[in-house]
């Protein structure tokens, strides 16, 4: 029984959907409805909201993987580009943070070359009162205002002082997904 | 019979409520008769209670209720002559009112036939209209009965039988009643009868009908108002929501808080909703509130660390996290 729960806790870390289709423990079922309810009431809030610049939906068969999109906000060096995400929850989300990459190449200082994202709600300062609109907002704002004291990317921690030639580094890096 | 019938059809309203009232005062001789006969003692005895003396009320009531149609079979059966019959088809016609339409209809139907049928007929069928009926027909008897000392008491029940559509009906009834009055003969001793007992017969009879219903009756229709029911609903549900400072406290409470807690978009039930873990008056289920309290105990809302839950309401949710926690959790 254990291995199966360790099981399901890596699906969900990567694809989810082994650990829905899976049968799983009751226990687990009953904190996947729970989740479930949450993330479908998430979507709907999400779609409700009608926020410019963010949006999110869940992958075709599994409602724990979505695919966010986030445009740079104006006045900011990413003003014109787009940029997709990947959010993964647990299966104890809220509780714990999802999981989110950027799926686009982002020259940033607080993201990596695999797309991984240093954004403390993300990490110890997360609340299950976030959810993935507040969280796409969050890391909206953050590709305007980096936290450079503790860079990801050292090249654009270095850079982001000259807007100038930031943007300009942005715009030939910047290769949108099909 | 007919034209006997047409041409009386100008009176034929203040005859009949003649009639009821010489058929009070008849039944009246015959009270003690009724007494040993009649196991439920019916409306009838109300009425001749009226006459003669005081009539306990809960005899009263029971005749509203089942005891009428006994009565009047038992009269039936027990039919000296044609005078009595006459009374108990009278009878029948005469408690219609406290009916509701169908008995009226009933009544209508009855007289078609032959008489004693016909009291048997509307007999049992006013015992199970009022029994079905319920409130308002009884609540019109009280009405009728009040109003039966002047003339117009049968205009003014009228009126209440229009509100209920079913004014044809007892008209019906009433020509009926009239045909069969004349047929025996008997309406002219009706008349001169009439006249001498009416006067005694409102007097004697205001004192009993004036209360139809006791409040505490058990037979009392529950569709009648009832001031004990309407005094005692706004008492309960103050009991329920007033109880005290800490129910009101809650209800305000209850009105700024969500519906669904924001962390699992679960239907925030009445505990919950009036479960303030923080100050800083982010609100969430005592499942999820348990589920944060065992992590990192922080608030949601603001970060802050969770207090230890010595108080009652953390004791509450702990108690009732407790018997969710069957469930393991990571």
């Amino acid at each position: 029984m254990s291995t199966t729960m360790n099981n399901n806790q890596d699906n969900t870390s990567n694809t989810t959907t082994s650990s829905i289709k899976q049968p799983l423990q009751s226990a687990r079922s009953v904190d996947t409805q729970s989740v479930l309810k949450r993330l479908q009431s998430e979507l709907m809030a999400l779609m409700m909201s009608g926020d410019s610049g963010i949006s999110a939906f869940p992958e075709e068969d599994n409602i724990f993987c979505w695919k966010g999109t986030i445009s740079g906000s104006k006045d900011t060096v990413f003003e014109g580009t787009e940029y997709k995400l990947s959010l993964s929850f647990p299966n104890d989300y809220p509780f714990k943070p999802p999981k989110v990459k950027f799926e686009t190449g982002c020259f940033h200082p607080n993201v990596d070359v695999f797309g991984t994202i240093c954004l403390d709600i993300l990490q110890d300062k997360w609340s299950s009162a976030y959810d993935v609109r507040t969280i796409l907002i969050s890391i909206q704002s953050l590709l305007g205002e980096p936290n450079t004291s503790s860079p990801l990317n050292n090249q654009a921690a270095a850079l982001w002082s000259n807007q100038e030639e930031y943007r300009k580094m942005v715009q030939k890096l910047y290769k949108p997904v099909a | 019979m007919d034209v006997i019938s047409n041409s009386k059809d100008a009176n034929k309203k203040k005859r009949v409520n003649r009639s009821a009232k010489l058929k009070q005062s008849k039944l009246d001789v015959r009270r003690e008769q009724w007494l040993s006969q009649v196991k439920n003692k019916g409306s009838k005895e109300e009425n001749k209670g009226g006459v003669g003396a005081k009539v306990p009320v809960s005899d009263m009531h029971e005749g509203n209720e089942g005891g009428r149609g006994v009565a009047i079979a038992k009269l039936v059966i027990s039919a000296v002559g044609e005078e009595n019959e006459n009374e108990g088809l009278l009878m029948s016609d005469w408690d219609s009112p406290s009916n509701s339409p169908t008995s009226n209809m009933s009544c209508s139907l009855a007289s078609n036939m032959s008489n004693r049928s016909v009291i048997n007929f509307a007999g049992s069928s006013c015992r199970s209209s009022t029994s079905s009926s319920g409130g308002c027909g009884c609540f019109y008897s009280d009405m009728t009965e009040e109003d039966d000392g002047d003339d117009g008491c049968l205009d003014d029940w009228e009126a209440i039988a229009d509100a209920l559509a079913a004014e044809d009906v007892k008209n019906e009834c009433e020509n009926k009643t009239d045909e069969n009055e004349n047929e025996n003969g008997v309406e002219m001793s009706f008349e001169s009868e009439t006249e001498r007992v009416k006067e005694g017969v409102v007097e004697d009879r205001e004192k009993v009908n004036c209360r139809a219903w006791r409040p505490d009756d058990a037979y009392r229709p529950q569709g009648l108002p009832n001031l004990l029911k309407q005094n005692s609903f706004p008492m309960n549900s103050d009991r329920h929501y007033g109880g005290g400072t800490v129910w009101g406290f809650k209800n305000v409470g209850m009105s700024l808080a969500p519906l669904t807690c924001p962390i699992c978009c679960e239907d925030l039930d009445l505990t919950d909703s009036s479960f303030l873990p923080c100050p800083c008056g982010y609100r969430l289920c005592l499942f999820c509130y348990k589920r944060i309290f065992e992590d990192n105990g922080r608030c949601p809302g603001c970060r802050k660390q969770y207090e230890q839950p010595d108080q009652g309401n953390a004791n509450a949710a702990l108690k009732l996290a407790r018997s969710y926690s069957m469930i393991p959790r990571r």
